[in-house]
């Protein structure tokens, strides 16, 4: 439905004048929710925020190049505790944040070696013992771990007289906001061509002359990295880490948010870990059913749209976009 | 175009914002002529669901308290929320509640509690005892303590006043912990190694043996405390594990003494152990009482049940968790009528000596005092029940 004319027509990373509309309302929105929301709403959008980094990173390795992963608790246990005893030397937080997303894509690079000869299930288990193996390591050496009383990390002090609600929110909102745009950078850059290359079939890509080993260890690196520093936001904003909060749950929940928000897509991502932080939140109430209302609406979701949130949404534009035509 | 999608951009964002604006309210938050509400947060799902009977016991004492009019001519509303064990959601809910609720009461694990702990002063509400690790609290800022007040024995000295007990009054020789591998378990460790070495030889570990919390075939630990040639097992573990590695000993026939953390006192022990839980010492956590051992225990189990049927047979953690609302509701008496933030802290601090409707160690608040309670308790299971054997034993308070 889209006549693409140029290439530059093809990089816009907005097309349509209407789309703009939404796009600005919705930020337009975000800017303004701790004004005018209640707090608690502030305080879940920005567990949304900080949850959004790793679903984006989980996507371009599950959606975009196809390569199914479960060590994802692994990756963010790496990145939250490296953020966590840099910061307790001392390190300025974007240097701690950058270095716990370095360390954690360069445990991806380990992990992605399977990767180069093993598909699918295979893939899946072999990326599940990482998720495992790390949570035990962590849980079992006091030093990494910080010791019986786990990790206390300073948080940051607000700036220009913001509560700290409100300042967590804007700067979770900015981070999440700067890795939304990367990874639409990614996906319109060669590297995203490759990725879903790779993924639509392996053999072809590197018939036409993608790298295999490069583009999928890159996909496991970066992922990983998005990962990591998810896990370093996620503890600056806790201000607390133990080994128990990287289960093997921690995993599934990011994989839900990848599948259930539409593989392969940006948005789908955003959607994603909407979904898993505001469902068990927004039910809380329900109390013992949570998890059976969560477990529901997951089966609800994946049988009437198979294609994830992001798939719902595109129908809805598109109805929109041609009616009163269909 | 850029000029006019700009201004319905600003119309929707008004249109769907506006509504969300909820003006201040005045007056104290949770407080109304009629109604003072005490939230609560705590698994009721996830892997520590069973524990989530605290909050239905503390849930059915405010009943209580509301058939028989309230206090001081409010009703006690609980916001009850499920965290399922999770700090995020537990944090999370603590910010849905707040300018909503009065207090909050019996937040329960480590992680829960250690995550949330700065919401308290940071917002001026109280919170009225927590279910985790004490040791957290020991260097806590004291400004931010002002607003914590705790009920619960430390792991440490319990370890310690367990193990001693067992080397003077059973004879124990060898020791083995058998223990969960995180901080739970190693405080146990470190309070019986810590009586060892007081025991001056008497007695010594001659195995430490841990565990994961995700493994359930424990045969091979079984083995390793029976090659240890102990005469004395020590339990630091969840109640599914208790249960697990006694019944894996049984198997091989190496039936040792047994003693066992306060979390494993609830006599349903019975129920998942089965016969290997005959003989066992477990402890008595100072904060609560054992119903079917003291009067006041199964007095107050009655009415629980009375207002909520789903506590029976778990009567245990339903006095467990209304001690916390026993807690909030003697201090909602003393504070009067003028509830204020300020009045409740005072209140509760005006705390002396005082039992909760009779139930478990005497405890004392002040305002230099926050561990109200640190006290524990030998029991002995014998024919279904869990018989005190010793007097509480009042440690120092930690903080």
């Amino acid at each position: 439905m889209d006549l693409i004319e140029s290439y530059k027509e093809e990089l816009k990373l907005i097309r349509k004048p209407w789309t703009r509309v939404w796009v600005g309302a919705f930020v337009l929105l975000l800017i303004l929710l701790p004004w005018f929301g209640p707090e608690h709403f502030t305080y879940t959008a920005t567990v949304i925020f900080i949850y959004t980094v790793g679903v984006l990173g989980q996507n371009l390795l599950i959606g975009y190049t196809g390569q199914i992963s479960f060590g994802q608790a692994g990756f963010l246990a790496i990145g939250a505790f490296t953020f966590g005893h840099l910061s307790r030397f001392g390190v300025p937080w974007p240097l701690a944040l950058l270095g716990a997303g370095i360390l954690a894509g360069l445990f991806g690079i380990l992990v992605g070696f399977p990767s180069l000869r093993l598909k699918g299930p295979y893939l899946a288990i072999a990326t599940l013992g990482f998720g495992i193996a790390v949570y035990q390591v962590f849980v079992n050496s006091e030093l990494l771990s910080g010791g019986r009383m786990g990790l206390s990390i300073q948080k940051i002090e607000p700036v220009f007289g913001l509560s700290r609600i409100t300042f967590n929110y804007y700067f979770n909102f900015l981070i999440a906001l700067f890795f939304t745009l990367a990874t639409y950078n990614i996906i319109s850059s060669y590297m995203g061509r490759a990725f879903i290359a790779v993924r639509d079939n392996d053999i072809a890509a590197e018939v036409i002359g993608v790298n295999l080993a490069r583009y999928k260890l890159l996909s496991f690196a970066i992922s990983s990295f998005y990962t990591g520093v998810q896990g370093g936001l996620y503890g600056l904003f806790m201000g607390y880490l133990e080994p128990n909060m990287f289960t093997f749950m921690e995993s599934i929940t990011l994989f839900v948010a990848v599948i259930i928000g539409g593989l392969a897509s940006v948005e789908g991502s955003i959607m994603g870990a909407a979904f898993v932080i505001l469902v068990p939140q927004v039910f809380s109430e329900y109390r013992e059913m949570v998890p059976v209302v969560y477990g529901v609406t997951i089966l609800i979701v994946l049988i009437f749209e198979p294609l994830g949130l992001y798939g719902r949404w595109f129908k809805m534009r598109l109805y929109f976009r041609n009616w009163p035509f269909r | 175009m850029g000029k006019k999608s700009l201004w319905i951009g600003i119309l929707l964002v008004l249109f769907v914002a506006v509504p969300c604006f909820n003006g201040a309210s005045a007056g104290v938050p949770g407080v109304t002529d009629t109604e003072v509400v005490i939230g609560w947060s705590t698994p009721l799902s996830g892997p520590a669901a069973l524990w989530g009977v605290t909050a239905l016991g503390g849930k059915a004492y405010a009943d209580y308290i509301n058939s028989q009019g309230g206090v001081n001519g409010r009703k006690i509303k609980v916001l009850l929320k499920d965290d399922g064990y999770n700090p995020t959601r537990a944090l999370s809910n603590l910010q849905e509640m707040r300018g909503k609720v009065f207090a909050v009461t019996g937040l329960l694990g480590t992680a829960v509690v250690h995550t949330c702990r700065d919401f308290f002063s940071e917002n001026k509400i109280p919170l009225i005892t927590a279910y985790a690790n004490t040791r957290m609290w020991v260097n806590y800022p004291k400004d931010k303590l002002r607003y914590i007040f705790i009920a619960y024995p430390d792991y440490e000295d319990e370890a310690h006043f367990l193990t001693s007990y067992a080397i003077k009054e059973l004879g124990t020789k060898k020791i083995a912990p058998f223990y969960q591998n995180d901080d739970y378990g190693k405080m146990g460790v470190a309070g019986i190694e810590k009586a060892v070495k007081e025991s001056g030889g008497k007695a010594k570990i001659v195995a430490r043996v841990p565990y994961e919390v995700t493994e359930r075939a424990l045969g091979t630990h079984a083995l390793k405390l029976k090659e240890s040639g102990a005469d004395t097992v020590l339990l630091y573990t969840t109640m599914t594990h208790g249960a697990l590695i006694l019944k894996e000993m049984g198997k091989i026939g190496f039936r040792p003494k047994a003693l066992a953390t306060f979390t494993l006192g609830d006599p349903i022990m019975y129920k998942i152990a089965g016969e290997v839980w005959e003989g066992v010492y477990p402890a008595g956590a100072g904060n609560s009482g054992i119903p079917g051992a003291d009067p006041a225990a199964d007095r107050l189990a009655d009415i629980l049940k009375k207002y909520n049927p789903k506590i029976a047979g778990k009567e245990y953690l339903g006095v467990f968790g209304a001690v916390s609302m026993i807690y909030t509701v003697e201090a909602l008496k003393r504070a009067g009528r003028n509830l204020s933030v300020e009045g409740m802290i005072k209140a509760m601090e005006s705390i002396k000596n005082y039992k909760p409707e009779g139930v478990g160690a005497p405890a004392t608040f002040g305002p230099n005092r926050r561990h109200g309670v640190n006290a524990s308790r030998v029991l002995h299971a014998e024919g279904g029940k869990h018989i005190p054997k010793t007097e509480f034993k009042i440690f120092k308070p930690r903080f």
